[in-house]
């Protein structure tokens, strides 16, 4: 597994620093947290990682790749996988469809394969199936498989969000607040399963998150943003510890 | 458990292959089946004259028409505002190679159903061409784009003597099996070749929407930035939209000429267009179903409007110009009126409908 690293990205919005000089280690096997107070620039830094940004100066790096000019697209096929903030998924398919549609790079037959529809097209079609299922079965949404996305509550589409990213199979997946507006016992399984993502399928987590209860349970490491700007790093009990990061947090409040 | 392939309730499926079919039951099946079969055996029994069976043929050839509009505008979501200029692009391709070759070059006549697909092919690289300002633009630019290749269309036809600057261009009668078809079986003859044509094109719509590339089309309708994010590349899949548009928009236009033995301007007007347009919103938006039933509601319209204007200027006289000013007016509403009360068109009152017979014998 590769190394995410990010070195001195700034990102301008007609004036406005979302990020200034900012550094990460992202660490491959392990959780990494971003944490900072609304507005801080964790969003913003995601869609660094993802394409859906390139950053004015600084650079991004991905094991030997170059990230910081790459398109979505281009870094999915990395094996970078995203689940959005504002649910983004196809909302008229049912939840099937919409983790089919993330095995769209796998799904390796020609156009004229699908035209007549061929054992071939039909055999690639139903592995996939299978992979799919995978992932319907580890995130527990075997209730929803044919229920369309737009119908659903809100925490169960959070939840097809971050299935739908880990469909894609990827290496590093990057969760940007997988369980705002989720109940008590939505935000446990959420846990349980960011855990089990790192454990059982040996996947890279960053993990975008407000309930800092969670996140000081979870990350083997964490970054704090503050209007854009990198004010500490390091373990959660380091964190705990860093002055700057208690004055943002009490400043805030 | 024994498998019951007939009703949809109590149906469980066991293998993932088993889901992917196009027929769930038998019931379907035999449904779909015996539709086509009738399609097939009708004109056999009752005896159409030429007039009306030359109306049905122009269904045909705008339901192969509005199948392509339906994979741009419908599926991938992209309003385009030149479709005509597309079936034109086929029918010009047919002319053309008439024009250049002789009018009875064996391959016009002999092979013509490889004109058909040659025409179909000319029309998607076209297609893809036109479709390329969608890698940048979005909503209204792409289709004043798609309209500006109207524009552009018309005009190239309309002042270049290589195009007979709009006036008909001739294409031959052609030959089947029993010899050369005559004038008294041309459009009965037609009739089978462009179902036929029909009836492949909507197994291949269906089979693509089942694969990655039919649900690719859907993806960037519903949200290209995720579907940038699940590694499709949105501008190329926009491109791809519009050249499998032109695909059967040229094989449309082809048959067109075919049909009409020539290809003239004022068949792929903007006006026409339009008309592909309002087909493909009354049948429903991203159906195939509606592909259907859109080009024969319109047609059926177009022809109850015409009784209805003619007997309006027996009452009302002439002045008036009621007559004339009908048939937009009425186009207009209907358009209007499906988009308020039924946008998902005819082919929404097609799924109510089975959905009752599937859910059978339970009420809900
Ligand atoms: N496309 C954009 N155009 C202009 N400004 C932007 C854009 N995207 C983000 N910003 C600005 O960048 C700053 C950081 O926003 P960002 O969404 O990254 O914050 P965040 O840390 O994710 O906040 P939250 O916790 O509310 O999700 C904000 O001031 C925001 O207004
Ligand atoms: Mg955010």
């Amino acid at each position: 597994m590769k190394k995410l690293t990010v070195t001195d990205v700034t990102l301008t919005f007609g004036g406005l620093n979302a990020l200034t000089n900012v550094n990460m280690d992202i660490q491959p096997g392990l959780i990494t947290s971003v944490i900072g107070p609304n507005g801080a620039g964790k969003t913003s830094m995601l869609n660094c990682m993802s394409g859906f940004y390139h950053p004015t100066t600084g650079e991004l790096k991905y094991g030997d790749t170059r990230l910081t000019a790459s398109s979505p697209h281009e870094i999915t096929s990395l094996g970078i996988a995203r689940a959005f903030q504002n649910i983004e998924l196809f909302s008229g398919m049912n939840v099937l469809d919409n983790l089919m549609l993330a095995r769209h790079r796998m799904l390796d037959y020609s156009f004229l394969d699908a035209f007549f529809y061929t054992k071939k097209a039909s055999r690639v079609e139903a592995e996939n199936r299978d992979y799919v299922e995978g992932v319907i079965d580890f995130m527990e949404l075997e209730a929803y498989r044919k229920s369309t996305v737009g119908n659903l509550s809100y925490g169960v589409q959070k939840r097809v969000e971050v299935a739908r990213a880990l469909t894609l199979g990827p290496e590093l997946i990057l969760l940007d607040e997988p369980m705002a507006g989720m109940n008590i016992e939505e935000k446990e399984d959420m846990v349980r399963f960011i855990m089990d993502i790192k454990q059982e399928r040996n996947t890279t987590v960053i993990l975008v998150e407000h309930d800092l209860g969670v996140v000081m349970d979870i990350s083997d490491q964490i970054y704090v943003l503050d209007f854009g700007e990198l004010i500490g790093h390091g373990t959660p009990e380091e964190i705990a510890k860093n002055e700057r990061v208690i004055e943002a947090y009490i400043g805030e409040e | 458990m024994a498998t019951n392939r007939w009703l949809a309730t109590g149906n469980f499926f066991s293998t993932y292959k088993e889901e992917q079919r196009i027929f769930l039951t038998n019931i379907d099946r035999l449904t779909i089946w015996s539709l086509i079969a009738a399609l097939y055996a009708w004109p056999l029994i009752f005896q159409m004259s030429n007039k009306n069976m030359l109306v049905i043929d122009s269904i045909l050839v705008a339901v192969v028409a509005v199948i392509g509009l339906n994979m741009v505008t419908g599926f991938a979501g992209l309003i385009s505002i030149g479709h005509a200029a597309f079936v034109g692009v086929g029918a010009y391709t047919a002319a053309l190679l008439a024009a250049s070759w002789g009018e009875s070059h064996a391959i016009l006549t002999h092979a013509w159903p490889l004109v058909i697909l040659f025409s179909g092919l000319v029309g998607a690289v076209i297609g893809g061409f036109v479709g390329l300002p969608a890698m940048r633009l979005k909503h209204l630019y792409l289709a004043i784009a798609t309209l500006s290749f109207q524009m552009i269309f018309t005009w190239t036809i309309n002042f270049m003597t290589l195009f007979n600057q709009g006036q008909t261009m001739p294409l031959p009668r052609v030959f089947w099996l029993t010899g050369k078809v005559v004038r008294k079986d041309h459009y009965f003859f037609w009739y089978f070749v462009i179902l036929t044509v029909i009836v492949m094109s909507g197994f291949a719509v269906r089979n693509l929407m089942r694969t990655r590339y039919g649900r690719c089309l859907i993806a960037v309708r519903d949200n290209d930035r995720a579907a940038d994010a699940m590694g499709m590349h949105p501008g190329f899949t926009k491109v791809y939209a519009f050249a499998l548009a032109g695909f059967f928009a040229g094989m449309a236009g082809a048959m067109h000429a075919y049909l009409f033995r020539g290809a003239g301007i004022e068949s792929f007007s903007l006006h026409q267009s339009i008309s592909y347009l309002a087909m493909a919103i009354v049948g429903g938006l991203g159906t195939l179903s509606g592909s259907f039933f859109g080009p024969a509601a319109i047609q059926f319209l177009d022809l109850q409007v015409e009784n209805l204007s003619a007997w309006a200027g027996t009452i009302l006289g002439s002045s008036m110009n009621l007559a004339t000013a009908l048939r937009p007016l009425t186009f207009g509403l209907v358009i209007v009126l499906f988009l308020i009360f039924e946008p998902r068109g005819i082919a929404n009152w097609w799924r109510i409908t089975r959905s009752y017979f599937k859910l059978w014998p339970f009420r809900y």
